[in-house]
């Protein structure tokens, strides 16, 4: 739980891609304008995407654009804008299934910070039907989750725990925005990222409210703009806490 | 179906999204041309290149920019009014007027010779805000207005930066930094800190246009799928689920509407 939000290491390289994955991901793009042109990427979630065409030259691929399941019982978020949408639905999951329990199972907490708990599991409730919704067959099954290393009798405990899954959910949505392919998705993105920054400002405002550390200063950095996490990196942080192994090899990067 | 059918087929069915292919594809070269000139770090004056010959993006910078000058010096006087932020307050307001500082500087080493100058601001709103400076309620009426509208001017500025990753990035990282301010400062009012139209703590009713919006795609109805299961209780399922929904989204503002609202504290 310590490191859970802690800024990693600086990035040294620019983000800018490497010359041989421009084609890998101009292909993406196209993919994306693909299920653009089809009244808007968000009508394709609702059948099954199959990416025929990964390697043009060596023929078809089969590769899933959706969620699946592998062998050895991995979820694999699937690809492109699917897959970055499966992020968001998995973490989702996580903060909806974390409010649920909390509002369950904590003790000695007060009716305020009780109701705030219920309300932020509201909201991620909605944020999660909605991927629920618009993913449908491409989507990922309901996941487990462990949050055995959660004192849900400690309430500073709690919003540390809050504040730190809502500060993962802004870095993962500023981190996956520029790997949108679809306008759509991107608008969508948008909409739900300053609801997860004004979640985690609420969880910190419970433990220390009118600080610097209410503000999430923290994370930002000299230039005043708040931090961002590649998918690999969101991984490190929500991994612990869901029971399969989760897959995001396929994700835009 | 393979790449070059994909293209065709854009092109046949959509003229506009080829050239968004078009368009991606020489940026692309573009930032990579950058990359290959050997630069390290993601430095504001390494954008400046990028993007210098994108009337867009700068058209975008400069539309955030201005809205930065304004919130910059906006703490700036506020802070130093003696007597007008609470000591207890004070901490959040030097914090968020530092960010607001470091926008404007990072916007304006961004865009180099392109960017705007700093326009002459009337807090007041040619008086309807006569108090601003001498009463605490006013400023933090006007702060909290400033920071929602920041978070819903850069939301709407998002599509037209999608060509350029660098930029897009970091437009999305002041974007949530603006809206861990409006919480702060909405619950330093001890309001909620979702913005909606029924939530506005005095604020122009302008700068919550369309926050209600509870229709955010049609394969999804939010009231009926989340209803039932909702653990806040105050009311019937179905109402509280829409007061829910509407807050669970934050709503884009056009450039134009944004620029209406702040106009007004723009001599």
């Amino acid at each position: 739980m310590e490191k859970l939000n802690e800024v990693q290491s600086k990035k040294t390289t620019p983000t800018i891609p490497a010359i041989p994955s421009v084609e890998r991901r101009m292909f993406m793009r196209q993919l994306g304008l693909v299920s653009a042109t089809t009244a808007a990427f968000l009508a394709s979630c609702t059948r099954e995407v199959t990416d025929e065409s990964i390697n043009p030259k060596t023929g078809r691929s089969g590769a899933r654009v959706g969620a699946s399941i592998l062998p050895d019982g991995t979820v694999d978020l699937g690809s492109g804008d699917i897959g970055i949408s499966n992020l968001a639905f998995m973490l989702d999951q996580l903060e909806t299934a974390f409010y649920g329990t909390a509002v369950e199972k904590a003790y000695g907490i007060s009716q305020e910070d009780r109701k705030v708990l219920a309300e932020l599991h509201d909201h991620e409730l909605v944020h999660r039907e909605f991927f629920r919704g618009i993913l449908t067959n491409n989507g990922i099954p309901d996941l487990e989750f462990d949050f055995s290393g959660i004192n849900f009798g400690d309430r500073y405990a709690i919003f540390d725990a809050a504040q730190k899954f809502e500060d993962v959910g802004v870095a993962a949505f500023n981190g996956a925005g520029p790997l949108i392919q679809d306008v759509e998705v991107l608008k969508i993105a948008g909409k739900m990222v300053s609801i997860e920054a004004r979640h985690a400002t609420l969880a910190r405002y419970m433990i220390r409210p009118k600080t610097y550390f209410s503000l999430g200063h923290e994370l930002i950095d000299a230039q005043g703009r708040d931090w961002a996490l590649s998918a690999q990196e969101v991984m490190m942080k929500a991994q612990p806490f869901i029971k399969q192994k989760i897959s995001v090899a396929n994700l835009p990067k | 179906m393979n790449l070059f059918n994909i293209l065709s087929d854009i092109e046949k069915r959509d003229a506009e999204a080829y050239e968004r292919v078009e368009f991606t594809r020489r940026n692309l070269l573009k930032t990579t041309a950058v990359a290959a000139v050997g630069t390290t770090g993601f430095l504001a004056t390494t954008l400046n290149k990028a993007f210098a010959a994108d009337s867009e993006v700068v058209d975008v910078l400069n539309f955030a920019l201005t809205l930065e000058y304004l919130e910059a010096e906006f703490y700036e006087m506020g802070l130093s009014k003696g007597g007008l932020i609470p000591e207890a307050d004070r901490m959040v307001f030097m914090k968020i007027g530092e960010h607001e500082k470091q926008h404007v500087e990072f916007l304006k080493s961004a865009l180099g010779g392109s960017a705007v100058g700093k326009p002459t601001f009337d807090f007041t709103a040619g008086g309807k805000f006569a108090d601003v400076f001498s009463n605490y309620a006013t400023f933090l009426v006007l702060s909290q207005s400033f920071e929602d509208l920041g978070v819903r001017a850069y939301k709407g500025q998002a599509p037209r930066l999608k060509g350029n990753q660098d930029v897009l990035l970091s437009a999305l990282k002041i974007h949530s930094v603006e809206a861990r301010h409006a919480a702060d400062v909405r619950l330093i009012r001890g309001l909620r800190v979702w913005a909606s139209e029924q939530e506005t703590g005095g604020a122009p009713a302008a700068v919550y246009e369309g926050e209600n919006n509870i229709r955010q795609h049609d394969l999804v109805d939010l009231i009926s799928v989340t209803a039932p299961r909702l653990l806040v209780k105050d009311g019937s399922p179905e109402m509280v689920a829409e007061k829910i929904v509407r807050e669970a989204f934050d709503e884009p503002l056009t450039k134009e509407k944004v620029l209406a609202i702040a106009g007004p504290f723009i001599k």
